[in-house]
């Protein structure tokens, strides 16, 4: 006996079958938990620094999905919203590991380097927003709360 | 050249009466650039001062610090005006921008010409940095008090 009733004998199809499911799942297991990462990560962060941060976390992930929900997904302002969510996810990550306050110029530098498109006008969105503000010592960090009460160096920020 | 109406919304331009503007106008010149471009680069010589006439920068000093411009009338590259000098601090666009430009060695003869024109602009201008300065480290001090 040999060649495919060999296979069928061994149940080798039953068993490449599993295999290949075997391989699948674990690829599509591995992508979810690396597309999610960033998020775990910046949770964890966020987490350890404040309890009630989970539930304010649930919150406004609820919102922003509902909110993106209404927004007409094919508008060009919601694929910027969106876009821009995801390049300050991008951001706030490389913040991590550089430590606030940051500097401006190594922020744009590092981000460029792992691929981000457009850096510049995209920090400077986030900028004017209020997301980033500058200090007048002229290193950066993300904004808290008071920031937006009261309000940042006008040079600095603002249009 | 660029029309005087134009120059006297801008802050370092602002107290300068109608025939300096006109002086003034001649010497300008409308400049663009790109999103990501570097418009400066610290330690090079200064030969262009710009005032931003529209869209957003970053301006950097060597030691990784920075501030951002975002309103029309934002001065960079002043150390045009003192002679002879490097450039301060790099600056970058982050969005595109366009610019009222002046050669910074015409400006300088212009400015030594006419005393009472170059002390409104270089009291401007000092307006401008004394609101950029305070972060700056005493080696950044020394070095644009050298003109560098």
């Amino acid at each position: 006996m040999g060649g495919f009733s060999a296979i069928s004998a061994g149940n080798g199809w039953l068993i490449a079958a599993m295999g290949i499911s075997v391989v699948f799942f674990g690829l599509a297991s591995l992508a979810f938990i690396i597309t999610y990462f960033p998020r775990a990560i910046r949770w964890w962060n966020d987490h350890a620094k404040s309890p009630k941060y989970t539930v304010q976390l649930l919150r406004s992930l609820f919102s922003q999905r509902n909110r993106k929900a209404t927004i007409s997904a094919d508008t060009r302002e919601g694929h910027e919203s969106g876009e821009l969510d995801d390049v300050e996810e991008a951001l706030r990550l490389i913040t991590a590991h550089m430590k606030e306050p940051f500097k401006l110029p190594r922020l744009i530098e590092v981000a460029e380097q792992r691929g981000l498109a457009r850096v510049h006008s995209k920090i400077n969105r986030l900028l004017v927003k209020g997301t980033m503000v500058g200090g007048a010592d002229g290193l950066f960090r993300w904004a808290t709360p008071n920031d937006r009460k009261e309000g940042v160096n006008s040079e600095t920020v603002s249009k | 050249m660029i029309p005087i109406d134009e120059l006297k919304k801008y802050e370092i331009l602002a107290e300068l009466d109608p025939a300096e503007l006109k002086f003034l106008s001649a010497m300008a010149e409308a400049t663009q650039a790109r999103e990501g471009e570097v418009l400066i680069q610290a330690g090079l010589p200064a030969r262009t001062l710009y005032i931003l006439q529209e869209g957003d920068l970053m301006v950097a000093f060597p030691d990784g610090r920075a501030i951002t411009l975002h309103k029309p009338g934002g001065v960079v590259g002043w150390s045009a005006l003192v002679s002879p000098a490097g450039y301060t601090a790099s600056v970058t666009c982050l969005t595109d921008c366009t610019f009222v430009t002046f050669s910074g060695s015409e400006l300088l003869r212009l400015v030594q010409r006419n005393v009472a024109m170059g002390t409104k602009i270089m009291r401007n201008i000092s307006k401008v940095l004394s609101r950029r300065l305070p972060f700056l480290q005493e080696k950044d001090r020394q070095r644009l008090r050298k003109g560098r």
